[in-house]
């Protein structure tokens, strides 16, 4: 015996509902869906192959290795495999230096992270790198050193910006009266610091300290307003680097750590919402070439795309144009060394469906930043297309454990891995197919 | 087959017109539940069709056998294997997985159900089931399989026993339940999830203090949202068969004191912590009057624990159990001046009962202590933007919070509406909720929360 008022309702409710999915207004269905008996609520996806981490020694195969993902027909890259070469047989002072430009993953010293230990893994630690003076960002970090600042006024290229332009090299000045300082606490031993600041009338002087001991001071007075380091060695143990600014003002921009080892130093240089614009609009040329220069950079990484990645209009009008006037400035500034245009990662949004897709003008930004690349002769790792192209976030998103962030956009530390190990990978076949190429070649 | 989706909705509609046309006769409408429960099992995994009557056709027998047996050690014994069962389906389910996949749905509250039963036995609290069926019935009952709410065996039996036709009432109730559980989940709960909270909690040194905040006061309606979304799904799917189910949620942000919350969310489990662990503890008698709060604090760490193997539930555990037990200190030497409240003071208990909760809730929803100290740091920074709160967030919350502590006589009175409407208009409510969905709701069905539990 059925009961009559709710078994009407439920049968009209069941007619309506097809009625509905006939005009396409409710979710698709089909009866089949009750029937399956695979776990199909429970993300089903394909497990992510393991991320292999090799310590064996590179050495040169002897056929090449074919790198889809990293495009680089006019042998761009030569500058930055030579390096490494130079820096695998050992050669005193054979530093092999990359400076990695990027977004939001990047300040946060992800992906450049993983890169980064995997190349000090096969190539040798010559040290960290640059650091920023204090954290612009709450989100901002490095692994192997922490980071405090206290009582600097922080102007970000892509925030409250420094008016003369005068970003350094990472893009943030700090500018601090007495009683500013930072610290920052080495997780392992190195043996030179280098201070980057900005010489400029009226500049005062920064005192520098490593585990208790004064090294000496930085004069930041100078007749006109122009890029200044001083380098002070560290001693073994000296993990604690306190900086105090002893008569303001002063503006620092950031400090390198280097070894005197030959092997590879990663400079991860990331914005917060940073853009190629930001690089165009807001640096001060003369002064980021001054700095680009003091680098000798190996390879310049330009991983930047992904703030960009939702504006179309500004994608087909303006973007070629700026990440032209990007890699013209890097190639004018730094002609001998590589630079690699590093396309950003996928990035999700749900769609009317729910369903999470990839932003749909994301392809064509790759697809700009790969016919740039080969319009300005230099190399392009399609990041996008190694991650599995459309459609990556929502599968990242599914897996287990999640690979990216709730935002479909900002990888989760096992998604950020996977990127740096797909850089690296695609870099050192690079380098293996170079070198077997080189080693092939009549004398 | 997760309760909001619509290849549930349809397998619901066969139960309900296959369990009523076999209504007349009792074996065959408890033939119905129980292949609907097995069905619903194998819908999640086909592993279950072999885990679950075995299970329960054990505690069948341990039931009788506790029953007539007189031998206090025999009796021991007998709880004993049912507890170690149960407790190791749960574990093992959970923990130490021991088939070569990862199955899909946690049996804890199988496993809470099916203790009930063996525990009010062993305590002579209930008589056991006279038939076979009605108990694999009960102790599998789908609707509360998933996530609860957590039913004693002993209430669910009888019922299966009434003669009465579902009325107008209680159909109008269940489908009123279902259209409200739908709302709570998919128009509630996720959208606040996928707006923002999923997002915060993911990296929160990502965005500033007050995001974050506006994050932590999200996930607090978003977890209430989607479970007891998910309860009203059950309560009313378990009405569509005329089973009443124990209420589980009583507007919990609206408690005056910890204790108050405890007896406003989960309800069901809290009852259940309470009745067959805090009460079993020992000392709970002696002169020691430190037992009553140690084995407050006890209780709730294994609560915290049975959520997860993570300090995060330990610490979510222990600042309840610290909170409960300082609540119940305070009692003792003042009394219970709960009456005596101004209208604002009671505002303010509210108020601090409520961040009190909060603050366990950073614990519960992080992933790790070390990300639980970023949400905390990052709230403390004072930092202050707004960029990643979009209208549309602020408009749900506002909405969340006003629905959470609307007088309870208009939610009677919009279910009384409901309730006298015609069918067609029954029909048409929902329907148009369905449409509603479909062009409003910020994802698909994302599983429950509690369902990982």
């Amino acid at each position: 015996m059925l009961p009559k008022k709710t078994s009407l309702a439920i049968a009209t409710l069941g007619a309506l509902l097809l009625l509905l999915e006939t005009a396409r207004l409710a979710r698709p269905f089909t009866l089949f869906e009750v029937l399956d008996f695979r776990p199909s609520d429970i993300p089903n996806v394909e497990p992510l192959p393991p991320i292999p981490v090799s310590t064996a020694p590179i050495t040169a195969s002897k056929r090449p290795i074919i790198e889809p993902n990293l495009i680089d027909p006019h042998d761009n890259l030569r500058a930055f495999y030579l390096a490494l070469w130079r820096t695998e047989l050992g050669a005193p002072g054979a530093i092999t230096r990359v400076l990695h430009y990027g977004d939001s993953p990047v300040t946060a010293d992800s992906i450049t992270a993983d890169v980064r230990s995997l190349l000090q893994q096969h190539f040798g630690d010559a040290g960290h790198g640059f650091v920023l003076i204090a954290k612009p960002w709450a989100w901002y970090g490095h692994r192997g050193v922490e980071v405090q600042g206290n009582g600097w006024r922080i102007a970000a290229a892509t925030q409250v910006r420094a008016r003369d332009g005068f970003h350094g090299l990472g893009g943030v000045s700090f500018e601090g009266d007495t009683g500013a300082s930072s610290r920052f606490t080495l997780a392992e031993d190195h043996a030179l610091m280098e201070i980057h600041y900005l010489h400029q009338p009226g500049g005062g002087v920064v005192a520098v300290e490593a585990s208790g001991q004064r090294l000496g001071e930085v004069e930041t007075a100078g007749p006109e307003k122009d890029p200044g380091y001083q380098a002070f060695p560290l001693n073994a143990g000296a993990r604690q680097i306190n900086l105090s600014v002893e008569r303001g003002p002063v503006r620092l921009f950031g400090v390198s750590f280097e070894r005197n080892t030959p092997g590879v130093i990663y400079n991860s240089l990331g914005l917060n919402g940073g853009q190629v614009q930001v690089v165009v609009r807001y640096f001060d040329k003369p002064q980021w070439t001054e700095e680009l220069q003091h680098q000798h950079p190996d390879l310049v990484v330009i991983n930047y795309g992904t703030n960009e990645s939702i504006y179309a209009d500004y994608i087909e009008r303006y973007y070629p144009g700026e990440l032209r006037q990007v890699i013209e400035s890097v190639q004018a500034a730094v002609p001998r060394a590589s630079v690699l245009i590093m396309s950003p990662m996928d990035r999700g949004q749900r769609d009317s469906n729910s369903r999470i897709t990839t932003v749909p003008t994301l392809p064509r930004l790759v697809e700009i930043q790969r016919q740039m690349a080969l319009e300005m002769h230099c190399a392009f790792f399609n990041t996008f297309q190694a991650m599995g192209g459309e459609g990556t976030m929502a599968r990242w998103y599914d897996s287990q454990p999640r690979l990216v962030s709730a935002d479909f956009t900002h990888p989760l530390p096992a998604g950020a891995r996977q990127v740096g190990v797909l850089l690296d990978q695609a870099l050192e076949s690079g380098y293996r197919q170079f070198k077997a190429r080189e080693q092939r070649r009549p004398n | 087959m997760l309760l909001t989706t619509a290849a549930y909705f349809s397998f619901l509609a066969a139960v309900f017109f296959g369990y009523w046309l076999a209504a007349r006769y009792r074996l065959g409408a408890l033939a119905v539940v129980l292949f609907a429960n097995y069905f619903f099992y194998a819908r999640w995994d086909l592993v279950y069709l072999a885990i679950i009557p075995a299970a329960s056709t054990c505690d069948f027998l341990i039931g009788h056998a506790l029953h007539r047996s007189t031998r206090p050690g025999f009796r021991r014994l007998l709880i004993t294997l049912s507890i170690a069962l149960n407790v190791g389906l749960m574990a093992s389910v959970k923990y130490l997985p021991v088939l070569p996949w990862v199955l899909p749905l946690a049996l804890s509250f199988y496993g809470f159900q099916s203790l009930t039963y063996t525990i009010d036995l062993y305590r002579r609290d209930a008589k056991p089931a006279e038939s076979y069926l009605a108990y694999l019935a009960s102790a599998s009952f789908f609707p509360t399989t998933v996530a609860g709410p957590i039913t004693r065996i002993s209430t669910l039996l009888p019922q299966w026993s009434k003669r009465e036709l579902l009325g107008p009432q209680d159909g109008g109730k269940a489908l009123f339940l279902i259209g409200l559980g739908l709302v709570k989940k998919l128009l509630i709960a996720d959208f606040l999830a996928e707006t923002l909270v999923n997002r915060v909690f993911d990296l929160p040194k990502l965005y500033s203090g007050a995001e974050v905040l506006a994050g932590v006061y999200g996930y607090a309606l978003q977890l209430y949202y989607d479970f007891s979304g998910y309860t009203d799904i059950a309560i009313g799917s378990a009405l569509l068969l005329g089973i009443t189910l124990p209420r589980n949620f009583n507007r919990p942000y609206a408690a005056q004191n910890i204790s108050d919350f405890w007896r406003r969310w989960h309800i069901s489990f809290s009852n259940w912590l309470r009745d067959y662990l805090y009460f079993s503890l020992p000392g709970l008698r002696s002169r020691w009057k430190v037992f009553a709060y140690l084995n407050l604090v006890i209780t709730m760490l294994i609560g915290g624990l049975w959520h997860g193997a993570a300090w995060t539930f330990i610490v979510w555990g222990a600042w309840h159990g610290v909170g409960l037990a300082a609540h119940r200190g305070w009692q003792a030497l003042h009394g219970n001046p709960k009456l005596t409240l101004t209208p604002g003071a009671r505002v303010l208990c509210g108020l601090a009962t409520f961040h009190f909760v909060l603050i366990g809730w950073i614990f519960f929803r992080a992933s790790s202590l070390g990300s639980a100290r970023d949400i905390l740091y990052q709230i403390s920074s004072g930092t202050i933007s707004f960029a990643n709160i979009t209208p549309a967030f602020v408009a749900v919350m506002l909405i969340a919070a006003a629905a959470h502590y609307t007088p309870t006589r208009w939610y009677d009175g919009g279910l009384q509406l409901y309730c006298q409407f015609p069918y067609y208009a029954q029909a048409a409510a929902i329907a148009a909720l369905a449409v509603a969905i479909r062009y409003v709701a910020g994802s698909g069905s994302a599983p429950f929360i509690y369902s990982r539990f």
